[in-house]
């Protein structure tokens, strides 16, 4: 056995430094963020003299923050529940059939590229005449569209991944194709599932320009809008401000860390578990 | 014959709900949003056709020419300090260290946190009175320094603030590439006495070219269209000086609900992101032929 020399250790030490200095850099603004957020409001010292809840208390004293989280629930949800099967039976056509115009399929890939703020200008318009301006369903139904074509084109892959023998065997059984469809074929995909819905579901979280420009009701808005307003009116209550900040966070980095090992394969490729 | 009829309408049932949900919700009001970008609105509410009059009032502008500019610094500076940064983020998790995943999971945070969260952490480090970045700042220059009041610094800020967001996609992308270069390549160089720089240089860099010209694609498009982080930092200010072409849709449509301008630039938007898009397709169709 070779002993390890001292270039070894020097690398090894560099290799270290490299990581810790990007970790830094990532990891300051949340960490600072947090301080503040535990933080007195006049305490300025780099490491805080002592400790408080009184900003996260304060946020969860007033009764419309609740509704801000159970809106944002429910718009990402309702997105979650109306992307998936819409786009899982798009891809399942698009990865298993010969049709005509299969070849078109590509446009999924580039559809979400187009700028959703520029269609979001007519979109007003659409919603007020179909008497949905100011509802949760225009908001859904936005965040459903320029969440599916993507939602399509993974969905496809993960399909094709699939081994078609054992789809065939089943249909040849004497299954239906939508049986075979729900189970079959996609218990053989739960970590694409998965990996769709937590992508959706950060997306639709974090957004707040559609529900911004969809809906004027304060009792309508989102985390994330309300945070905006916050913004606005809190003038420089950085605790509060955090603190509202640090808990609108937790929900898509609790669903990212669980699963993120389906969740970074599932968009890049296999080779990154 | 029952089972042909079934197999050749199936697909398209399959598609039928995506596919009405894709023309109803997104092609048409492409469509109707050209239409806007061509009338003009009185304050009667009565529509009238302008032609390009719309477009030309807009080309006439200096604030408009601000907005194309700060779009492009927007964009290039978050490119130019992304692309480096993420090269040294990539090649550190491919590496063959325990702790790699661990740490791709910390690179990955600003990714997944809402623009307004993370515009929330940054405007607090450069507070005036509290934030750390502000005080650096102010000593280094011996006088109070406000950052969001100076129209350079304000543009830096909201440049660095997008490249903290935008840096862990493209390290992703690169690190997919990454990971399906073959071990033998680095193997032989090594052989033929390559030293670590002209192994990333001459094996590294032109396999991971791929990756990197799709998550830039999608890094400028993304940016490109980027209201809500702006909107959220600076509102555009002082003055327009981060004012974007995006931002200055977002305030034009969903603030002064001025739907004609908004749609006009949302169509000079499009037609920008159509040239990315090309390129765009033709990388990754590039990408799926090779396979």
């Amino acid at each position: 056995m070779r002993r390890k020399g001292v270039a070894f250790y020097v690398k090894e030490s560099l290799v270290w430094a490299a990581f810790l200095l990007i970790a830094i850099f990532v990891l300051f603004p949340i960490l600072w963020g947090l301080r503040t957020s535990l933080t007195p409001r006049f305490d300025n010292g780099f490491i805080p003299a002592k400790l408080t809840l009184e900003h996260y208390s304060a946020i969860f004293s007033r009764p419309e923050v609740w509704r801000y989280f159970g809106n944002s629930l429910i718009i990402s949800f309702g997105t979650i529940l109306i992307v998936l099967p819409v786009s899982l039976l798009a891809a399942y056509a698009i990865a298993r059939f010969k049709f005509k115009g299969s070849q078109f399929s590509i446009v999924f890939l580039i559809l979400p590229l187009l700028p959703a703020i520029a269609l979001l200008v007519p979109l007003i318009a659409y919603m007020n005449f179909l008497h949905l301006y100011n509802t949760f369903i225009a908001v859904v139904l936005v965040n459903v569209v320029f969440s599916m074509p993507f939602a399509i084109w993974m969905l496809k892959n993960f399909i094709l991944a699939n081994p078609i023998g054992i789809e065939e065997a089943a249909l040849i059984d004497g299954c239906s194709r939508i049986r075979m469809l729900v189970q079959i074929a996609v218990p053989m995909m739960t970590p694409g599932i998965v990996s769709v819905a937590v992508y959706i579901f950060i997306g639709a979280w974090n957004n707040y320009m559609y529900s911004f420009a969809l809906s004027t009701s304060p009792l309508r808005r989102v985390l994330p809008q309300a945070i905006l307003g916050f913004l606005g009116a809190w003038g420089a209550n950085w605790g509060g401000l955090n603190a509202i900040g640090i808990l609108a966070m937790i929900p898509p980095v609790f669903f990212f860390l669980l699963f993120q090992k389906w969740f970074v394969a599932g968009l890049f490729g296999q080779q990154l578990k | 014959m029952r089972y042909r009829v079934g197999k050749v309408t199936l697909p398209y049932l399959y598609l039928l709900s995506a596919t009405i949900l894709l023309v109803g919700l997104l092609v048409l009001p492409f469509i109707s949003g050209i239409a806007m970008s061509l009338q003009s609105m009185k304050l009667s509410g009565e529509v009238k056709w302008v032609g390009l009059g719309n477009f030309l009032m807009l080309f006439r502008e200096s604030r408009f020419a601000t907005d194309v500019r700060n779009s492009l610094f927007y964009i290039l500076g978050n490119i130019l300090l992304s692309t480096p940064f993420a090269y040294g983020a990539a090649l550190l998790i491919s590496s063959k260290f325990k702790q790699a995943f661990v740490f791709r999971g910390i690179f990955l945070l600003p990714w997944i946190i809402a623009p307004v969260v993370s515009t929330v952490l940054f405007r607090t480090m450069v507070d005036p009175a509290m934030g750390p970045v502000a005080k650096m700042l102010s000593t280094m220059a011996g006088k109070q320094i406000i950052i969001l009041s100076n129209a350079n610094l304000a543009l830096i800020t909201v440049i660095v603030h997008s490249f903290w967001r935008s840096f862990p996609f493209i390290m992703l992308f690169l690190a997919a590439g990454m990971a399906s270069i073959p071990d033998e390549l680095y193997e032989s160089a090594v052989v033929d006495g390559a030293n670590g720089w002209k192994r990333f240089i001459h094996i590294t860099v032109p396999l991971t070219s791929n990756q990197l010209g799709l998550s830039l694609l999608m890094v400028t498009i993304w940016t490109l269209h980027d209201a809500e982080t702006i909107y959220a930092f600076t509102q555009g200010g002082p003055g327009y000086s981060t004012e974007t072409l995006a931002v200055r849709l977002f305030k034009m449509s969903f603030i002064n609900f001025d739907l004609n301008m908004g749609s006009t630039i949302g169509v000079i938007l499009i037609l920008i992101s159509l040239v990315f898009m090309f390129f765009y397709l033709k990388l990754s169709i590039g990408k799926d032929m090779e396979k």
